[in-house]
């Protein structure tokens, strides 16, 4: 695995872990509620 | 929706600064649940407000702005009340932003089939100055019923215009729009009439105003005098905390001679008076036909609503539900599967070799996104299609008799009926259901209803049943998914019981429910709220669960080169945990890793799963062309329909080629037996929370103490039931 793979690969992490972060902890999910008004609680 | 209403003559004089046609007019839209609030904003904004056939959906209010004859209007819905007493969180949504707020109107609407009960909040909206129009809604049912409505007489007793609508069928609306943008221009001519409570309220009335006018000015300026004025005879406590108003020394000569006549509760007295305000104005302008012939829906509760039957006519609804559920969809289910493994990893490849991508790369997105997302989006079908006939239940109004034919159940338990409705929504997402605990007054009930709500088996829980019931379970399927539906609510019926006999002690308040007629609901509004609530699905594969299979890919192949899944990362942690699933039958890693990740949401059970067993290339199979594979998939969703439409009409389906089923399913089938794999979706059903649904418990609640509650008796209570049912099913002799 080569230099440029691991740069890749850690964007790649990293870019998953940012997803995570931006639905899971900042917008708290996805509440599955019809009108939004529970994430926007 | 385009009439031009205001005549130049109108509007001259009331320019003042700035523009009138800029002025964004704010409406309140009020009314009893299920009057049709919601639908009526829906159909004249367009805006896509949850519209359920019970009461207490609209918990919260929403806004619409639009445009209308050349002027803004901004519709506000406040939660459906029955009254503006502060008992309950919809109660107090609404008449704070009344007080508070003070639209410019507010538009209350009516169920005209509901005459009475209806008017007793109109009364009370009346009570607070603000100019009122009335959507006579529902108004060709009770057309339909034979009831005359006197509109014009309803406008000279109150004061206020009215208008017949019909939300559903769209009709007055225009009208409704037209007489908002009259009233609002000219308030002061659209005053709602006092209405006379009776000799001793009023006497008592003006004496408390003469007092307070000299005591407190100013709140007399800041709100509305009369309503102010009854709140004070009311005894209202949060309105006297909210305005210091305890320690009045002039209130209790006002009351005294009220007491004395009527007695110590004065609130009562209130009550009576707008009752009988409503029943007799009701009375004046509604003439229903003498012979009333016994209803449909009279007919069809009888039966329904029966004490011995009700229980098991719900059950009945449940299963049907899931058998529908899984005929129609599961073709649609195994075409997108075969697309997956096939066609869609193919073009994966075909697009990336030639970028010059590292084969690790391709790896990833075959291994990972595809087979994680695309294990989860398999199962698309099957949650549109359960949506679809939830909503047909609820919309029908069905659900809100399934409520009630639980109460007693829930009384056992120390709950009542309406708490059944947060877990009813729990079956789509266990997040609004735990969101509408705030429906319920008590908040001993809001807890204890939000702590069971994660025990009713969500979506998200389905493509881990589904997987499973296919590969092991393939006759038996509905009645196998629909047993773990069951199984949840007996078991929330338990927790509940040993919850009220130790955390939440106290008895079960009494509650009216409001049992809407039944009603066939449109296709647009069953369409509508089925992509309401089935959308997320597509939205989580869309986020975490395409960056968790990112992340579960790379956990499966770190350190790096690893030549086993077993000895990757992920492989190494579920195997420090499969000991503790070793008594309930699954105790591999396999299992075990996919659980871990599973607590982010329950459907990466599956993705996670997909990405383990994810088979090895085969380089000696022959690969088709592009045209090859276009024409597979036209084909074999051709095969899906034809499947899907003989199995709801029962005509023979040919079974299943060997070579046709999914490598998961393949793979679970030498992991697995029936009896550990009905144990392993006992777990999934039962453990821990998502973690959405644990932040919403904390957002709700304010406080970690519940989530953790939760969580932790979710997971014991899920280790237990799942060894029951294992080592149980084992001593019975159904298999290791």
């Amino acid at each position: 695995m080569g230099i440029a793979d691991v740069i890749i690969a850690a964007l790649l992490v990293g870019g998953a872990c940012y997803i995570l972060y931006a639905t899971l902890w900042k917008k708290k999910g996805c509440c599955g509620c019809e009108g939004g008004s529970c994430c926007k609680k | 929706m385009s009439t031009q209403l205001k005549r130049k003559e109108e509007l001259e004089g009331e320019v003042m600064a700035g523009s009138v046609a800029e002025r964004v007019i704010t409406v309140a839209v009020a009314g009893n649940p299920n009057s049709g609030k919601s639908t009526l904003i829906n159909a004249i904004a367009g805006t896509r407000l949850h519209v359920g056939n019970w009461a207490g959906v609209t918990v919260e209010k929403k806004e619409a702005l639009f445009d209308f004859g050349g002027r803004k209007i901004r519709l506000v819905d406040l939660p459906g009340t029955y009254s503006l007493s502060p008992y309950s969180q919809e109660e107090i949504v609404a008449r704070d932003y009344l007080v508070h707020q003070r639209p410019d109107l507010i538009v209350n609407v009516v169920d005209a089939t509901n005459l009475e009960r209806n008017l007793y909040l109109t009364v009370q909206i009346m009570e607070l100055g603000i100019p009122v129009v009335m959507a006579l809604n529902i108004y060709d049912e009770a057309q339909a019923k034979g009831y005359r409505i006197d509109d014009k007489g309803i406008e000279q007793m109150l004061g206020i215009a009215v208008v017949p609508t019909s939300a559903t069928k769209r009709s007055g609306l225009d009208e409704l729009l037209e007489t908002v943008l009259r009233v609002a221009d000219a308030p002061n001519q659209r005053v709602p009439k006092k209405l006379n409570y009776g000799e001793d309220i009023e006497v008592a009335a003006e004496y408390l105003a003469k007092s307070f006018r000299t005591s407190h000015p100013a709140l007399l300026e800041r709100y509305p005098q009369r309503w102010l004025l009854l709140k004070l005879m009311e005894q209202d406590s949060r309105v006297m905390d909210e305005l210091n108003l305890q320690n009045l020394d002039f209130l209790d000569p006002a009351l005294h001679h009220l007491r004395r006549a009527h007695g110590e509760d004065i609130e009562s007295i209130m009550a009576d008076a707008r009752y009988s305000l409503a029943s007799g104005l009701t009375r004046e302008v509604l003439h229903k036909p003498e012979l009333r012939q016994t209803e449909l829906t009279e007919k069809i509760d009888k039966i329904v609503l029966n004490r011995f039957l009700g229980i098991p006519i719900f059950m009945a609804a449940m299963w049907l539900l899931f058998k529908f559920t899984f005929d129609l969809s599961a073709p649609f289910g195994a075409w997108l599967g075969a697309m997956t493994e096939g066609p869609f990893k193919r073009w994966a490849s075909a697009l990336l070799t030639p970028l010059g991508a590292p084969d690790w790369t391709v790896s990833l997105v075959n291994d990972g996104v595809i087979a994680g997302v695309g294990s989860v989006i398999v199962f698309v079908p099957v949650i549109f299609a359960m949506m679809f006939f939830i909503t047909f239940l609820e919309g029908s109004g069905y659900m809100a008799r399934a409520a009630f034919v639980m109460d007693r159940t829930m009384h056992a338990i120390g709950l009542h009926g309406k708490s059944f409705i947060p877990m009813l929504l729990g079956f789509g997402c266990n997040v609004p259901g735990i969101y509408a605990t705030r429906t319920l007054e008590n908040p001993k009930d809001k807890v204890l209803t939000a702590l069971l709500v994660p025990l009713m088996s969500c979506g998200a829980r389905l493509p881990v049943y589904v997987v499973f019931v296919s590969a092991f379970f393939p006759n038996n399927s509905s009645t196998v998914i629909w047993s773990l539906y069951v199984m949840g609510i007996l078991l929330a019926v338990l927790m509940g019981l040993i919850f009220k006999k130790t955390l939440f002690r106290g008895e079960a308040p009494m509650f009216i429910m409001e049992l809407p007629p039944y009603r066939m609901p449109s296709m647009h509004s069953l369409c509508v709220h089925t992509w309401e609530k089935g959308k997320h699905f597509l939205y989580k594969a869309g986020t975490y669960i395409f960056a968790v299979s990112v992340l579960v890919w790379f956990l499966l192949n770190l350190p790096w080169g690893v030549e086993h899944k077993r000895d990757s990362y992920l492989g190494q942690a579920g195997a420090v945990v499969a000991p503790v699933f070793q008594p309930i039958g699954f105790g591999t890693w396999e299992a075990a890793s996919s659980l871990i990740s599973g607590v982010i949401a329950k459907e990466i059970v599956v993705g996670t799963m997909g990405e383990i067993y994810a088979p090895k290339k085969d380089e000696k199979k022959e690969v088709p062309t592009l045209q090859e594979d276009l024409k597979e998939i036209g084909v074999s969703f051709g095969a899906a329909c034809s499947k899907a439409v003989k199995t709801l009409l029962y005509l023979p389906v040919p079974e299943e080629k060997e070579e046709d089923r999914s490598s998961l399913k393949l793979a679970l089938q030498g992991v697995f037996t029936p009896l550990s794999s009905y144990a392993f979706m006992v777990f999934v059903l039962l453990y821990m929370p998502c973690v959405v649904a644990i932040a919403a418990m904390r957002q709700e609640f304010g406080t970690w103490k519940w989530a953790v509650v939760g969580l932790g008796y979710q997971t014991a209570l899920a280790w237990c039931a799942a060894l029951i049912v294992y080592q149980g099913g084992r001593l019975l002799g159904l298999g290791g």
